[in-house]
């Protein structure tokens, strides 16, 4: 990896300089330690960062690559491609080509019609925008009509959410009443024609309403569970379970709005999902959640954003619920959740005392994440936050946020930005 | 001496003259309706300094056009860093009581997010200038009287208090002073809630397109926190017939 990244430094190097008249480059430098607030301080990250934005314009073309370098004590670093890809203007068309980050919808921090682009949940939810999304390898088309706009995007390879290792305190596992086994030989998708993915898009801008209409076929980002028991000849009980995560095709349809009404900014979203496998209970064997039902379902978000004073508010309401329910399904046909956001900037913008958080209803359970940026000189910020993970312990479910109780931690990003 | 005190008599009556003419409002209205062009090009440099000396410094590309029913400008951040390639779009409208509608495109979000022009007491970028102060307020906002002449560096001046009609409005009240037949706004005192002075406004640099005058310096000076702001446009074109589609969603995307 060493080999590699002074190879990554060379390519760099000598591609700056080939381009240099007329390459833009962009990036930053970070330091960031999180450190848990359990017994012994443990660390939950120790990460240097170098983020590369190189971009170059030529007419009616152009091309952005964007190479990082992840760097953790006492090992290797670890090298990356964001997004590199070229672009290609035309009068009322521009073509991309390349890895790509592809973002869609109005919703905050919530992935309803935003699902083009896989996510990376390596650290949970708690990366930066930019980072938690997945570059993907595709052809994206937009064609342009005065305000409005049709994209059109073909992914040639599906790739899945990147999920934290299991050596990670993010790493989350379902319990099971048996011990486990995990057969990963049906994970992977075949990289063939056959298997690629296809998402349109018909979004439009006016004073009235901002407005985004999609459809698209793809495979489920996260892999469905397929639990089966492990019997041994002669002994009717079984011995334990059998895991095989597994993809599945799903087929969506939704929209997403923004309009202001009285200072107020109304956003809403909605996806109509067909065909999502749901674990279920099998009375046949043990009550054990060895079924799979096929289910529709729909995932919506209404929110609002506005401003009292100086400070900026958002809050969002969003609910997933599964149609033509059974009771057997594992997961519960309603899941409810909120998030809100408030900010408020000091010192002409210097120092910026952030709150978001995100609540479970169901469960109680919530992320709570407080964080205060102070500008030292332009491009240059440290950032002191926390993440605070609440869990109900009335509650049945330990939830999404309350699974990590444990994982509450303080953490200081320092970036200089270039 | 004498001759002095007799000449600015005549020009301050000259002038008082004239002005009675003119009410407060329609002084405001000929400053309002003052032609800047249909379109304009510029770059802005805006210096930002603080009670300790401190300068922060933020550069803008600007395309501002007229259209039918008001206006639609795109500005383009090119840096500091941390905000390079952020880009910030406003419809205004000249019907009364139309807000403005505002996007802003973030790029670490690649999203395009329509954001409250309800916010327009919030200070730009950090700077002395409020939203407000960047835009062209309308003259029916506020009750406008004459408040007197003046001769300064040899222009006939007309100063002008304006009281807003919002009760509400973060100024209790401004007074302009107005360059004769130019109808270019020279300097402005701008009052808080308590009726003090909060910050002065002033020109410090012009240019002519024929018969267009482009403001190309500004200096806003925050009197009560010892601060200022310094605007300065470069490179100004005017008339370049910027096309319509410089307005749009797909431009705040891929910047300039």
């Amino acid at each position: 990896m060493k080999n590699q990244t002074l190879k990554f430094s060379l390519i760099m190097l000598i591609g700056a300089n080939l381009f240099a008249q007329n390459l833009d480059i962009n990036g930053y430098v970070r330091s960031y330690m999180g450190v848990l607030t359990n017994d012994n301080y443990d660390y939950s990250i120790n990460q240097n960062t170098l983020d590369l934005k190189l971009k170059r314009t030529d007419d009616n073309v152009s091309f952005f690559a964007n190479p990082f370098i992840y760097q953790y004590p006492n090992q290797d670093a670890q090298l990356g491609l964001r997004e590199a890809y070229m672009d290609v203007y035309f009068d009322n068309m521009d073509l991309r080509i390349g890895k790509q980050q592809i973002i869609w919808g109005k919703a905050d921090g919530m992935f309803i019609t935003d699902i083009v682009s896989p996510k990376d949940l390596g650290e949970f939810l708690l990366r930066d925008f930019d980072e938690i999304r997945t570059g993907i390898t595709s052809l994206k088309a937009n064609y342009y009509l005065g305000d409005n706009t049709v994209e059109m995007v073909w992914i040639s390879t599906f790739t899945p959410t990147i999920m934290p290792d299991e050596t990670s305190i993010w790493s989350r596992i379902p319990e099971f009443p048996l011990p486990i086994t995990i057969d990963e030989s049906q994970k992977e998708i075949p990289a063939r024609l056959e298997n690629s993915e296809g998402f349109i898009k018909f979004s439009g801008m006016s004073s009235l309403l901002d407005y985004e209409i999609m459809a698209g076929t793809m495979w489920d980002d996260d892999p469905t569970l397929h639990v089966s028991p492990i019997i041994e000849l002669g002994n009717p009980q079984p011995l334990g379970l059998m895991l095989t995560p597994k993809h599945h095709q799903l087929t969506l349809a939704g929209g997403s709005f923004s309009s202001e009404l009285g200072g107020f900014i109304f956003r809403g979203e909605g996806a109509y999902y067909m065909g999502k496998q749901f674990s279920a209970l099998n009375p046949n064997q043990m009550n054990l959640p060895t079924s799979l039902l096929e289910k529709d379902y729909v995932h919506y978000l209404i929110g609002t954003d506005f401003s009292i004073g100086t400070a900026w508010f958002s809050t969002q309401f969003i609910q997933r619920a599964i149609l033509d329910y059974d009771d057997m399904i594992v997961q519960e046909e309603l899941d409810n959740t909120m998030t809100f956001l408030a900010n408020r900037t000091f010192l002409q913008e210097t120092l910026t005392l952030q709150l978001f958080g995100y609540v479970g209803l169901n469960n109680e359970d919530a992320l709570i994440r407080p964080s205060l940026t102070y500008d030292v000189a332009d491009g240059f910020e440290i950032l002191a936050g926390a993440n605070i993970f609440i869990q109900n312990d009335e509650s049945e479910d330990a939830g999404l946020f309350g699974h990590y109780d444990d994982n509450d931690m303080v953490y200081l990003k320092v970036k200089y930005s270039f | 001496m004498k001759l002095k005190s007799i000449l600015t008599t005549i020009i301050l009556f000259s002038g008082l003259t004239y002005a009675q003419d003119l009410t407060g409002l329609e002084v405001i209205q000929n400053v309002y309706n003052r032609p800047t062009g249909n379109d304009m090009t510029g770059n802005l440099i805006m210096t930002i300094e603080n009670s300790r000396g401190n300068q922060r410094v933020r550069k803008i590309k600007q395309y501002v056009k007229t259209v039918k029913g008001g206006e639609k400008k795109i500005m383009f951040f090119l840096s500091p860093a941390d905000v390079k390639n952020t880009s910030f779009m406003t419809w205004s409208y000249d019907e009364k009581g139309k807000s403005d509608d505002q996007w802003i495109y973030l790029p670490a979000l690649k999203k395009v997010k329509r954001i409250s022009s309800d916010s327009k007491g919030d200070y730009f970028m950090g700077s002395d200038f409020t939203y407000d102060d960047l835009g062209d307020r309308h003259p029916s906002d506020d009750n406008h009287t004459i408040l007197r002449e003046e001769v300064i560096d040899g222009k006939e001046i007309i100063v002008i208090e304006s009281v807003p009609k919002d009760e509400e409005y973060m100024y209790s009240r401004t007074v302009t002073w107005v360059i004769k037949d130019s109808w270019i706004g020279l300097k402005k005192e701008f009052y808080d809630e308590d009726d003090e002075l909060l910050k002065i406004l002033t020109v410090e640099g012009q240019k002519s397109f024929g018969d267009v005058i482009i403001l190309t310096k500004m200096k806003m000076n925050n009197v009560q926190r010892n601060q200022f702001t310094i605007m300065e446009f470069s490179d100004v074109q005017i008339d370049t017939g910027i096309p319509n589609n410089k307005f749009t969603e797909r431009m705040m995307k891929r910047g300039i």
